[in-house]
Protein backbone atom coordinates (compact mmCIF):
# COMPACT_ATOMS: atom_id res chain seq x y z
CA UNK A 1 0.00 0.00 0.00
CA UNK A 2 1.44 3.34 -0.96
CA UNK A 3 1.62 6.13 1.62
CA UNK A 4 -0.77 8.19 -0.47
CA UNK A 5 -3.38 5.48 -0.54
CA UNK A 6 -3.05 4.87 3.17
CA UNK A 7 -3.61 8.57 3.84
CA UNK A 8 -6.67 8.57 1.63
CA UNK A 9 -8.14 5.63 3.53
CA UNK A 10 -7.56 7.24 6.91
CA UNK A 11 -9.18 10.47 5.72
CA UNK A 12 -12.15 8.62 4.29
CA UNK A 13 -12.72 6.31 7.25
CA UNK A 14 -14.56 8.73 9.60
CA UNK A 15 -16.69 9.96 6.70
CA UNK A 16 -17.67 6.43 5.71
CA UNK A 17 -18.82 5.89 9.29
CA UNK A 18 -20.63 9.22 9.46
CA UNK A 19 -22.38 9.13 6.09
CA UNK A 20 -25.40 6.94 6.98
CA UNK A 21 -26.30 9.03 10.03
CA UNK A 22 -25.73 12.32 8.22
CA UNK A 23 -27.87 11.21 5.27
CA UNK A 24 -30.75 10.37 7.62
CA UNK A 25 -30.39 13.66 9.54
CA UNK A 26 -30.13 15.69 6.35
CA UNK A 27 -33.05 13.98 4.63
CA UNK A 28 -35.47 13.88 7.54
CA UNK A 29 -34.57 16.85 9.71
CA UNK A 30 -32.61 19.42 7.70
CA UNK A 31 -34.34 19.12 4.33
CA UNK A 32 -37.84 19.35 5.86
CA UNK A 33 -36.63 22.42 7.72
CA UNK A 34 -35.65 23.99 4.38
CA UNK A 35 -38.97 22.81 2.94
CA UNK A 36 -41.01 24.43 5.69
CA UNK A 37 -39.32 27.76 4.98
CA UNK A 38 -40.01 27.36 1.24
CA UNK A 39 -43.61 26.37 1.98
CA UNK A 40 -44.12 29.50 4.04
CA UNK A 41 -43.57 31.54 0.85
CA UNK A 42 -45.99 29.42 -1.16
CA UNK A 43 -49.62 28.49 -1.51
CA UNK A 44 -49.85 24.74 -1.54
CA UNK A 45 -52.86 23.08 -3.11
CA UNK A 46 -53.46 19.36 -2.84
CA UNK A 47 -54.23 17.90 -6.26
CA UNK A 48 -54.62 14.28 -7.36
CA UNK A 49 -51.55 12.34 -6.34
CA UNK A 50 -49.48 15.35 -5.31
CA UNK A 51 -49.36 19.02 -4.53
CA UNK A 52 -49.09 22.18 -6.57
CA UNK A 53 -47.16 25.07 -5.05
CA UNK A 54 -47.55 28.70 -6.12
CA UNK A 55 -45.03 31.28 -4.99
CA UNK A 56 -46.74 34.02 -2.99
CA UNK A 57 -43.80 35.93 -1.53
CA UNK A 58 -44.13 37.23 2.00
CA UNK A 59 -47.92 37.38 1.95
CA UNK A 60 -48.26 34.66 4.61
CA UNK A 61 -45.94 36.51 6.94
CA UNK A 62 -47.79 39.75 6.30
CA UNK A 63 -51.04 38.01 7.17
CA UNK A 64 -49.50 36.33 10.19
CA UNK A 65 -48.17 39.56 11.67
CA UNK A 66 -51.32 41.51 10.83
CA UNK A 67 -53.53 39.00 12.65
CA UNK A 68 -54.50 40.42 16.06
CA UNK A 69 -54.80 36.83 17.32
CA UNK A 70 -51.01 36.50 17.09
CA UNK A 71 -50.42 39.48 19.39
CA UNK A 72 -53.44 39.12 21.67
CA UNK A 73 -53.65 35.36 22.09
CA UNK A 74 -51.01 33.14 20.53
CA UNK A 75 -47.75 34.89 21.42
CA UNK A 76 -48.81 35.80 24.98
CA UNK A 77 -50.03 32.22 25.49
CA UNK A 78 -46.75 30.79 24.17
CA UNK A 79 -44.42 33.13 26.04
CA UNK A 80 -46.24 33.50 29.36
CA UNK A 81 -47.02 29.79 29.55
CA UNK A 82 -43.43 28.80 28.71
CA UNK A 83 -42.01 31.31 31.19
CA UNK A 84 -44.30 30.10 33.98
CA UNK A 85 -43.46 26.46 33.21
CA UNK A 86 -39.70 27.07 33.11
CA UNK A 87 -39.72 29.13 36.31
CA UNK A 88 -41.78 26.57 38.23
CA UNK A 89 -39.95 23.57 36.76
CA UNK A 90 -36.50 24.88 37.69
CA UNK A 91 -37.60 26.15 41.13
CA UNK A 92 -39.41 22.94 42.04
CA UNK A 93 -36.66 20.75 40.56
CA UNK A 94 -34.02 22.61 42.56
CA UNK A 95 -36.06 22.37 45.78
CA UNK A 96 -36.50 18.64 45.19
CA UNK A 97 -32.76 18.25 44.59
CA UNK A 98 -31.90 20.15 47.80
CA UNK A 99 -34.37 17.94 49.66
CA UNK A 100 -32.92 14.73 48.20
CA UNK A 101 -29.44 15.89 49.19
CA UNK A 102 -30.48 16.27 52.84
CA UNK A 103 -32.21 12.89 53.09
CA UNK A 104 -30.69 9.67 54.36
CA UNK A 105 -30.13 6.82 51.90
CA UNK A 106 -33.50 5.13 52.57
CA UNK A 107 -35.72 8.16 52.01
CA UNK A 108 -33.56 9.34 49.17
CA UNK A 109 -34.27 6.12 47.26
CA UNK A 110 -38.01 6.38 48.03
CA UNK A 111 -38.20 10.01 46.89
CA UNK A 112 -36.06 9.64 43.80
CA UNK A 113 -38.11 6.62 42.74
CA UNK A 114 -41.27 8.72 43.10
CA UNK A 115 -39.66 11.45 40.99
CA UNK A 116 -38.74 8.85 38.36
CA UNK A 117 -42.38 7.74 38.24
CA UNK A 118 -43.47 11.30 37.46
CA UNK A 119 -40.85 11.49 34.75
CA UNK A 120 -41.77 8.15 33.22
CA UNK A 121 -45.36 9.12 32.48
CA UNK A 122 -45.54 9.72 28.72
CA UNK A 123 -46.93 13.13 27.72
CA UNK A 124 -50.05 11.53 26.27
CA UNK A 125 -51.04 9.42 29.27
CA UNK A 126 -49.92 12.08 31.74
CA UNK A 127 -52.17 14.60 30.03
CA UNK A 128 -55.15 12.24 30.19
CA UNK A 129 -54.67 11.77 33.91
CA UNK A 130 -54.72 15.55 34.51
CA UNK A 131 -57.79 15.91 32.29
CA UNK A 132 -59.46 13.15 34.28
CA UNK A 133 -58.52 14.76 37.61
CA UNK A 134 -59.99 18.12 36.56
CA UNK A 135 -62.80 16.84 34.37
CA UNK A 136 -66.08 18.73 34.97
CA UNK A 137 -68.62 17.13 37.34
CA UNK A 138 -66.99 13.68 37.73
CA UNK A 139 -63.28 14.55 38.09
CA UNK A 140 -61.60 14.15 41.48
CA UNK A 141 -60.53 17.81 41.74
CA UNK A 142 -63.99 19.05 40.71
CA UNK A 143 -65.56 16.85 43.38
CA UNK A 144 -63.08 18.01 45.96
CA UNK A 145 -63.48 21.72 45.16
CA UNK A 146 -67.25 21.21 45.04
CA UNK A 147 -67.38 19.60 48.48
CA UNK A 148 -65.41 22.55 49.87
CA UNK A 149 -68.02 24.85 48.34
CA UNK A 150 -65.49 26.54 46.07
CA UNK A 151 -67.23 25.66 42.81
CA UNK A 152 -70.40 24.07 41.59
CA UNK A 153 -69.01 20.91 39.98
CA UNK A 154 -71.94 20.59 37.60
CA UNK A 155 -71.55 24.01 36.02
CA UNK A 156 -67.82 24.66 36.32
CA UNK A 157 -65.65 23.66 33.38
CA UNK A 158 -62.00 24.40 34.12
CA UNK A 159 -61.05 23.86 30.49
CA UNK A 160 -63.13 26.60 28.87
CA UNK A 161 -61.44 29.43 30.75
CA UNK A 162 -58.05 30.48 29.35
CA UNK A 163 -56.42 30.98 32.75
CA UNK A 164 -57.55 27.75 34.38
CA UNK A 165 -56.85 25.83 31.14
CA UNK A 166 -53.24 26.97 31.21
CA UNK A 167 -53.00 26.48 34.96
CA UNK A 168 -53.81 22.78 34.46
CA UNK A 169 -51.44 22.60 31.48
CA UNK A 170 -48.71 24.17 33.64
CA UNK A 171 -49.19 21.63 36.43
CA UNK A 172 -49.01 18.88 33.80
CA UNK A 173 -45.83 20.20 32.16
CA UNK A 174 -44.12 20.95 35.49
CA UNK A 175 -44.99 17.48 36.83
CA UNK A 176 -43.41 15.92 33.73
CA UNK A 177 -40.43 18.31 33.60
CA UNK A 178 -39.21 18.85 37.17
CA UNK A 179 -37.68 15.36 37.57
CA UNK A 180 -35.06 16.09 34.90
CA UNK A 181 -34.07 19.28 36.73
CA UNK A 182 -34.12 17.57 40.15
CA UNK A 183 -31.93 14.64 39.12
CA UNK A 184 -29.48 16.80 37.17
CA UNK A 185 -29.14 19.43 39.90
CA UNK A 186 -28.77 16.71 42.56
CA UNK A 187 -25.93 15.14 40.60
CA UNK A 188 -24.32 18.59 40.53
CA UNK A 189 -24.92 19.20 44.25
CA UNK A 190 -23.15 15.96 45.11
CA UNK A 191 -19.97 17.22 43.44
CA UNK A 192 -19.73 20.31 45.69
CA UNK A 193 -17.09 19.73 48.39
CA UNK A 194 -18.52 19.74 51.93
CA UNK A 195 -15.65 21.97 53.08
CA UNK A 196 -17.15 24.89 51.15
CA UNK A 197 -20.33 24.70 53.26
CA UNK A 198 -18.40 24.21 56.49
CA UNK A 199 -16.35 27.30 55.69
CA UNK A 200 -19.58 29.17 54.98
CA UNK A 201 -21.07 28.08 58.32
CA UNK A 202 -17.97 29.23 60.19
CA UNK A 203 -18.27 32.61 58.46
CA UNK A 204 -21.85 32.76 59.80
CA UNK A 205 -23.71 32.38 56.49
CA UNK A 206 -27.30 31.19 56.90
CA UNK A 207 -28.91 28.56 54.66
CA UNK A 208 -30.25 31.17 52.21
CA UNK A 209 -26.84 32.87 51.89
CA UNK A 210 -25.05 29.52 51.56
CA UNK A 211 -27.40 28.58 48.69
CA UNK A 212 -26.87 31.83 46.74
CA UNK A 213 -23.19 32.34 47.56
CA UNK A 214 -21.91 28.74 47.36
CA UNK A 215 -24.36 26.37 45.66
CA UNK A 216 -25.51 28.54 42.76
CA UNK A 217 -22.09 29.83 41.62
CA UNK A 218 -20.46 26.39 41.93
CA UNK A 219 -22.97 24.55 39.74
CA UNK A 220 -23.89 27.51 37.55
CA UNK A 221 -23.33 25.55 34.30
CA UNK A 222 -25.88 22.95 35.40
CA UNK A 223 -28.47 25.63 36.19
CA UNK A 224 -27.84 27.26 32.82
CA UNK A 225 -28.27 24.03 30.91
CA UNK A 226 -31.43 22.89 32.69
CA UNK A 227 -32.98 26.35 32.29
CA UNK A 228 -32.19 26.63 28.59
CA UNK A 229 -33.30 23.06 27.84
CA UNK A 230 -36.56 23.58 29.75
CA UNK A 231 -37.12 26.82 27.84
CA UNK A 232 -36.70 25.04 24.50
CA UNK A 233 -39.06 22.24 25.56
CA UNK A 234 -41.72 24.50 27.02
CA UNK A 235 -41.91 26.85 24.03
CA UNK A 236 -42.86 23.94 21.80
CA UNK A 237 -45.32 22.16 24.10
CA UNK A 238 -47.84 20.62 21.75
CA UNK A 239 -49.27 17.28 22.88
CA UNK A 240 -50.30 18.53 26.31
CA UNK A 241 -52.27 21.49 24.87
CA UNK A 242 -53.66 19.69 21.83
CA UNK A 243 -55.12 16.80 23.83
CA UNK A 244 -56.84 18.94 26.47
CA UNK A 245 -60.53 19.71 25.85
CA UNK A 246 -60.69 22.63 23.41
CA UNK A 247 -56.96 22.46 22.75
CA UNK A 248 -57.28 20.90 19.32
CA UNK A 249 -58.95 23.95 17.83
CA UNK A 250 -62.42 24.48 19.27
CA UNK A 251 -61.19 27.06 21.77
CA UNK A 252 -59.15 29.80 20.07
CA UNK A 253 -58.24 31.33 23.43
CA UNK A 254 -55.80 28.52 24.18
CA UNK A 255 -53.77 28.39 20.96
CA UNK A 256 -50.03 28.49 21.28
CA UNK A 257 -47.68 28.73 18.28
CA UNK A 258 -47.32 25.00 17.81
CA UNK A 259 -51.04 24.26 18.01
CA UNK A 260 -51.95 27.22 15.79
CA UNK A 261 -49.48 26.11 13.13
CA UNK A 262 -50.75 22.54 13.24
CA UNK A 263 -54.37 23.68 13.20
CA UNK A 264 -53.85 25.83 10.10
CA UNK A 265 -51.95 23.17 8.19
CA UNK A 266 -54.03 20.10 8.96
CA UNK A 267 -57.51 21.30 9.95
CA UNK A 268 -57.76 24.19 7.50
CA UNK A 269 -55.47 22.64 4.83
CA UNK A 270 -53.58 25.94 4.71
CA UNK A 271 -50.05 24.52 4.62
CA UNK A 272 -48.51 27.90 3.71
CA UNK A 273 -49.89 29.70 6.77
CA UNK A 274 -49.11 26.69 8.95
CA UNK A 275 -45.54 26.74 7.66
CA UNK A 276 -45.15 30.49 8.28
CA UNK A 277 -46.35 30.03 11.87
CA UNK A 278 -43.99 27.08 12.28
CA UNK A 279 -41.09 29.17 10.95
CA UNK A 280 -41.83 31.85 13.55
CA UNK A 281 -41.71 29.19 16.29
CA UNK A 282 -38.48 27.81 14.85
CA UNK A 283 -36.86 31.26 14.81
CA UNK A 284 -37.80 31.75 18.46
CA UNK A 285 -36.25 28.39 19.34
CA UNK A 286 -33.21 29.09 17.20
CA UNK A 287 -32.53 32.25 19.21
CA UNK A 288 -32.67 30.18 22.40
CA UNK A 289 -30.48 27.46 20.85
CA UNK A 290 -27.79 29.99 19.97
CA UNK A 291 -27.66 31.00 23.63
CA UNK A 292 -27.49 27.29 24.58
CA UNK A 293 -24.60 26.50 22.25
CA UNK A 294 -22.64 29.61 23.21
CA UNK A 295 -23.06 28.68 26.86
CA UNK A 296 -21.87 25.13 26.24
CA UNK A 297 -18.84 26.31 24.34
CA UNK A 298 -17.95 28.78 27.04
CA UNK A 299 -18.23 26.15 29.76
CA UNK A 300 -16.28 23.36 28.09
CA UNK A 301 -12.97 23.83 26.32
CA UNK A 302 -13.14 20.68 24.29
CA UNK A 303 -16.27 19.51 22.56
CA UNK B 1 -28.12 25.19 64.81
CA UNK B 2 -31.44 25.20 66.68
CA UNK B 3 -33.31 26.38 63.60
CA UNK B 4 -31.88 23.52 61.54
CA UNK B 5 -33.19 21.02 64.10
CA UNK B 6 -36.72 22.43 63.98
CA UNK B 7 -36.59 22.29 60.21
CA UNK B 8 -35.34 18.68 60.20
CA UNK B 9 -38.07 17.61 62.61
CA UNK B 10 -41.07 19.26 60.93
CA UNK B 11 -40.11 20.86 57.63
CA UNK B 12 -38.23 17.92 56.17
CA UNK B 13 -40.98 15.29 56.66
CA UNK B 14 -43.55 17.78 55.34
CA UNK B 15 -41.44 18.42 52.26
CA UNK B 16 -41.01 14.68 51.70
CA UNK B 17 -44.77 14.13 51.92
CA UNK B 18 -45.47 17.03 49.54
CA UNK B 19 -42.93 15.70 47.02
CA UNK B 20 -44.30 12.15 47.21
CA UNK B 21 -47.90 13.30 46.79
CA UNK B 22 -47.18 15.61 43.84
CA UNK B 23 -45.01 13.01 42.07
CA UNK B 24 -47.05 9.90 42.67
CA UNK B 25 -50.67 11.05 42.91
CA UNK B 26 -51.32 11.11 39.13
CA UNK B 27 -49.76 7.65 38.77
CA UNK B 28 -51.79 6.38 41.73
CA UNK B 29 -55.01 7.88 40.37
CA UNK B 30 -54.37 6.39 36.91
CA UNK B 31 -53.73 2.86 38.20
CA UNK B 32 -56.56 2.84 40.76
CA UNK B 33 -59.07 4.22 38.23
CA UNK B 34 -58.00 1.51 35.80
CA UNK B 35 -58.70 -1.12 38.46
CA UNK B 36 -61.89 0.46 39.87
CA UNK B 37 -64.96 -1.29 38.40
CA UNK B 38 -67.03 1.87 39.01
CA UNK B 39 -64.41 4.30 37.74
CA UNK B 40 -66.65 7.17 36.66
CA UNK B 41 -68.75 7.41 39.81
CA UNK B 42 -65.65 7.33 41.98
CA UNK B 43 -65.64 11.07 42.64
CA UNK B 44 -63.05 12.06 45.19
CA UNK B 45 -62.79 8.68 46.92
CA UNK B 46 -59.12 8.04 47.56
CA UNK B 47 -59.53 4.25 47.54
CA UNK B 48 -61.05 2.43 44.57
CA UNK B 49 -64.46 0.85 45.22
CA UNK B 50 -63.03 -2.56 44.34
CA UNK B 51 -60.40 -4.28 42.23
CA UNK B 52 -61.30 -5.68 38.83
CA UNK B 53 -59.64 -6.14 35.49
CA UNK B 54 -62.78 -5.48 33.49
CA UNK B 55 -61.45 -2.24 31.96
CA UNK B 56 -58.33 -4.06 30.79
CA UNK B 57 -60.45 -6.80 29.27
CA UNK B 58 -62.64 -4.15 27.64
CA UNK B 59 -59.78 -2.33 25.88
CA UNK B 60 -58.53 -5.58 24.35
CA UNK B 61 -61.94 -7.05 23.47
CA UNK B 62 -63.75 -3.93 22.28
CA UNK B 63 -61.02 -1.28 22.10
CA UNK B 64 -58.76 -3.18 19.69
CA UNK B 65 -55.80 -2.21 21.83
CA UNK B 66 -53.69 -5.32 21.18
CA UNK B 67 -52.81 -4.41 17.58
CA UNK B 68 -52.01 -0.82 18.66
CA UNK B 69 -49.52 -2.10 21.22
CA UNK B 70 -48.05 -4.45 18.62
CA UNK B 71 -47.62 -1.55 16.16
CA UNK B 72 -45.85 0.48 18.84
CA UNK B 73 -43.54 -2.46 19.57
CA UNK B 74 -42.71 -2.96 15.88
CA UNK B 75 -41.95 0.73 15.34
CA UNK B 76 -39.93 0.85 18.55
CA UNK B 77 -37.77 -2.16 17.70
CA UNK B 78 -37.24 -0.98 14.13
CA UNK B 79 -36.10 2.35 15.51
CA UNK B 80 -33.59 0.96 18.01
CA UNK B 81 -31.96 -1.49 15.61
CA UNK B 82 -31.29 1.05 12.85
CA UNK B 83 -30.75 4.13 15.02
CA UNK B 84 -28.40 2.20 17.33
CA UNK B 85 -26.27 0.99 14.46
CA UNK B 86 -26.08 4.36 12.66
CA UNK B 87 -25.40 6.19 15.91
CA UNK B 88 -22.61 3.77 16.84
CA UNK B 89 -20.85 4.31 13.50
CA UNK B 90 -21.18 8.08 13.84
CA UNK B 91 -20.09 8.03 17.48
CA UNK B 92 -16.93 6.06 16.63
CA UNK B 93 -16.16 8.56 13.88
CA UNK B 94 -16.39 11.62 16.13
CA UNK B 95 -14.84 10.04 19.21
CA UNK B 96 -11.97 8.14 17.55
CA UNK B 97 -10.85 10.26 14.63
CA UNK B 98 -9.58 13.80 14.36
CA UNK B 99 -10.70 15.14 11.01
CA UNK B 100 -11.67 18.40 9.34
CA UNK B 101 -15.23 19.60 10.08
CA UNK B 102 -15.45 17.33 13.13
CA UNK B 103 -16.63 20.20 15.31
CA UNK B 104 -19.02 21.31 12.58
CA UNK B 105 -20.58 17.84 12.54
CA UNK B 106 -20.99 17.93 16.32
CA UNK B 107 -22.62 21.36 16.23
CA UNK B 108 -24.91 20.21 13.44
CA UNK B 109 -26.02 17.25 15.56
CA UNK B 110 -26.68 19.59 18.48
CA UNK B 111 -28.68 22.03 16.36
CA UNK B 112 -30.95 19.47 14.71
CA UNK B 113 -31.82 18.26 18.19
CA UNK B 114 -33.46 21.63 18.86
CA UNK B 115 -35.60 21.72 15.72
CA UNK B 116 -39.26 21.85 16.80
CA UNK B 117 -41.20 18.80 15.64
CA UNK B 118 -44.21 21.01 14.97
CA UNK B 119 -42.20 22.67 12.19
CA UNK B 120 -41.15 19.35 10.67
CA UNK B 121 -44.54 17.71 10.75
CA UNK B 122 -45.93 19.75 7.82
CA UNK B 123 -43.14 19.13 5.27
CA UNK B 124 -42.64 15.52 6.42
CA UNK B 125 -46.36 14.86 6.06
CA UNK B 126 -46.29 16.16 2.46
CA UNK B 127 -43.07 14.23 1.75
CA UNK B 128 -44.49 11.00 3.16
CA UNK B 129 -47.67 11.50 1.17
CA UNK B 130 -45.69 11.95 -2.05
CA UNK B 131 -43.73 8.75 -1.38
CA UNK B 132 -46.91 6.93 -0.37
CA UNK B 133 -45.57 6.33 3.13
CA UNK B 134 -48.55 7.63 5.10
CA UNK B 135 -50.31 4.93 7.09
CA UNK B 136 -47.10 2.96 6.92
CA UNK B 137 -45.23 1.71 9.96
CA UNK B 138 -42.06 1.88 7.87
CA UNK B 139 -42.53 5.60 7.18
CA UNK B 140 -43.11 6.31 10.86
CA UNK B 141 -40.08 4.23 11.87
CA UNK B 142 -37.84 6.18 9.48
CA UNK B 143 -38.94 9.45 11.12
CA UNK B 144 -38.32 8.07 14.62
CA UNK B 145 -34.85 6.91 13.59
CA UNK B 146 -34.04 10.49 12.61
CA UNK B 147 -35.56 11.87 15.83
CA UNK B 148 -33.56 9.60 18.11
CA UNK B 149 -30.24 9.83 16.22
CA UNK B 150 -28.87 13.14 17.60
CA UNK B 151 -29.28 12.10 21.23
CA UNK B 152 -27.99 8.59 20.50
CA UNK B 153 -24.86 9.91 18.76
CA UNK B 154 -24.25 12.37 21.56
CA UNK B 155 -24.54 9.72 24.29
CA UNK B 156 -22.64 6.94 22.51
CA UNK B 157 -19.81 9.34 21.74
CA UNK B 158 -19.18 9.50 25.50
CA UNK B 159 -19.18 5.72 25.83
CA UNK B 160 -16.81 5.19 22.89
CA UNK B 161 -14.45 7.81 24.30
CA UNK B 162 -14.13 5.84 27.57
CA UNK B 163 -12.77 2.75 25.79
CA UNK B 164 -8.98 3.02 26.14
CA UNK B 165 -7.13 3.46 22.86
CA UNK B 166 -4.60 0.83 24.04
CA UNK B 167 -7.22 -1.90 23.70
CA UNK B 168 -7.60 -1.10 20.02
CA UNK B 169 -3.85 -0.79 19.49
CA UNK B 170 -3.29 -4.18 21.07
CA UNK B 171 -5.85 -5.65 18.68
CA UNK B 172 -4.07 -4.08 15.72
CA UNK B 173 -0.74 -5.53 16.86
CA UNK B 174 -2.38 -8.95 16.98
CA UNK B 175 -3.19 -8.47 13.31
CA UNK B 176 -6.84 -7.52 13.65
CA UNK B 177 -8.32 -5.75 10.64
CA UNK B 178 -10.27 -2.55 11.27
CA UNK B 179 -13.77 -3.98 10.70
CA UNK B 180 -12.89 -7.02 12.79
CA UNK B 181 -11.65 -4.75 15.59
CA UNK B 182 -14.92 -2.83 15.39
CA UNK B 183 -17.13 -5.88 15.82
CA UNK B 184 -15.12 -8.04 18.22
CA UNK B 185 -13.31 -5.46 20.36
CA UNK B 186 -15.15 -2.15 20.35
CA UNK B 187 -18.74 -3.38 20.15
CA UNK B 188 -18.65 -5.56 23.29
CA UNK B 189 -17.00 -2.75 25.25
CA UNK B 190 -19.61 -0.13 24.37
CA UNK B 191 -22.50 -2.60 24.73
CA UNK B 192 -23.81 -0.98 27.96
CA UNK B 193 -23.96 2.39 26.21
CA UNK B 194 -25.67 0.82 23.24
CA UNK B 195 -28.28 -0.72 25.54
CA UNK B 196 -28.92 2.64 27.23
CA UNK B 197 -29.28 4.57 23.97
CA UNK B 198 -31.49 1.83 22.52
CA UNK B 199 -33.87 2.06 25.42
CA UNK B 200 -34.04 5.83 25.07
CA UNK B 201 -34.67 5.51 21.35
CA UNK B 202 -37.36 2.96 22.12
CA UNK B 203 -39.06 5.30 24.58
CA UNK B 204 -38.93 8.16 22.04
CA UNK B 205 -40.78 5.99 19.55
CA UNK B 206 -43.10 4.52 22.19
CA UNK B 207 -44.21 7.92 23.56
CA UNK B 208 -44.34 9.94 20.35
CA UNK B 209 -47.73 11.36 19.49
CA UNK B 210 -47.60 14.18 16.90
CA UNK B 211 -46.17 12.27 13.94
CA UNK B 212 -48.06 9.06 14.69
CA UNK B 213 -51.30 11.01 14.98
CA UNK B 214 -50.71 12.94 11.74
CA UNK B 215 -49.37 10.11 9.58
CA UNK B 216 -51.57 7.22 10.67
CA UNK B 217 -55.10 7.84 9.47
CA UNK B 218 -56.07 4.19 9.08
CA UNK B 219 -56.95 2.78 12.50
CA UNK B 220 -55.21 -0.54 11.75
CA UNK B 221 -51.91 1.37 11.73
CA UNK B 222 -52.41 3.32 14.99
CA UNK B 223 -49.70 3.17 17.62
CA UNK B 224 -50.77 2.84 21.24
CA UNK B 225 -50.52 6.60 21.94
CA UNK B 226 -52.81 7.39 18.99
CA UNK B 227 -55.12 4.45 19.66
CA UNK B 228 -55.66 5.94 23.08
CA UNK B 229 -56.61 9.30 21.59
CA UNK B 230 -59.24 7.81 19.29
CA UNK B 231 -60.56 5.80 22.18
CA UNK B 232 -60.92 8.89 24.30
CA UNK B 233 -62.68 10.85 21.55
CA UNK B 234 -65.35 8.24 21.06
CA UNK B 235 -66.31 7.71 24.69
CA UNK B 236 -65.33 10.87 26.47
CA UNK B 237 -66.58 9.60 29.82
CA UNK B 238 -65.16 6.05 29.69
CA UNK B 239 -62.37 6.90 32.10
CA UNK B 240 -61.89 3.32 33.28
CA UNK B 241 -60.78 1.98 29.87
CA UNK B 242 -58.78 5.16 29.08
CA UNK B 243 -56.87 4.84 32.35
CA UNK B 244 -56.38 1.08 31.83
CA UNK B 245 -54.82 1.74 28.41
CA UNK B 246 -52.76 4.62 29.85
CA UNK B 247 -51.46 2.29 32.55
CA UNK B 248 -50.34 -0.25 29.93
CA UNK B 249 -48.50 2.47 27.99
CA UNK B 250 -46.85 3.95 31.08
CA UNK B 251 -45.82 0.74 32.85
CA UNK B 252 -42.89 -0.33 30.62
CA UNK B 253 -41.37 3.18 30.73
CA UNK B 254 -41.84 3.38 34.48
CA UNK B 255 -40.11 0.06 35.11
CA UNK B 256 -37.18 1.15 32.93
CA UNK B 257 -36.77 4.52 34.65
CA UNK B 258 -36.77 2.97 38.09
CA UNK B 259 -34.17 0.38 37.03
CA UNK B 260 -31.75 2.87 35.48
CA UNK B 261 -32.23 5.75 37.90
CA UNK B 262 -28.71 5.68 39.31
CA UNK B 263 -26.96 5.54 35.95
CA UNK B 264 -29.28 8.19 34.58
CA UNK B 265 -28.29 10.65 37.29
CA UNK B 266 -24.55 10.40 36.74
CA UNK B 267 -24.98 10.40 32.97
CA UNK B 268 -27.10 13.55 33.05
CA UNK B 269 -24.64 15.38 35.26
CA UNK B 270 -21.73 14.48 33.00
CA UNK B 271 -23.75 15.51 29.96
CA UNK B 272 -24.79 18.81 31.50
CA UNK B 273 -21.29 19.81 32.49
CA UNK B 274 -19.37 18.48 29.51
CA UNK B 275 -22.04 19.14 26.91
Amino acid sequence: MTARRRRLISTARPWVLLTPALVVLAGLLLWPLVKVVLLSFQDYQVKFGGGVATFTGISHYRELFADPRLWKTVLPNTVVFATACVGLTVALGTLAALLLQRLGPFWRVICSTAIMAAWAMPAVTGTYVWIWLFSPSDGMMSHFAGSLGLIDPDTTNWFTDRLSFFAIATVNVVHHGFPFVAITVLAGLLTIPRELYEAGMIDGANAWQRFWKITVPTIRPIFLVVTILSTIWDFKVFTQIYLMPGGSGSNEDVYNLGVWSYQRAFAQNDYGMGAATAVLLTLLLLAITVVYIRTLFKESDEL
Amino acid sequence: MKRTTTFSRIGLPLAVVALLVFSLFPVYWMVTTALDPNAVTRGADLLPSGISFKHFRYIFDQGNFGPFLLNSLLVGFGTIVVAGLLALFAAVAVARFRFRFRTSVLILVLIVQMVPLEALVIPLFLQMRDYDLLNSLLGLTVVYIALSLPFAIWTLRGFVATVPKEVEEAAYLDGCSWPRMFWSVLLPLVAPGLVATSVFAFITAWNEFVFAYTFMKDSSQYTAAVGLFQFFGENSTAWGPVMAASTLITLPVLVFFVIVQRRLASGLAAGAVKG
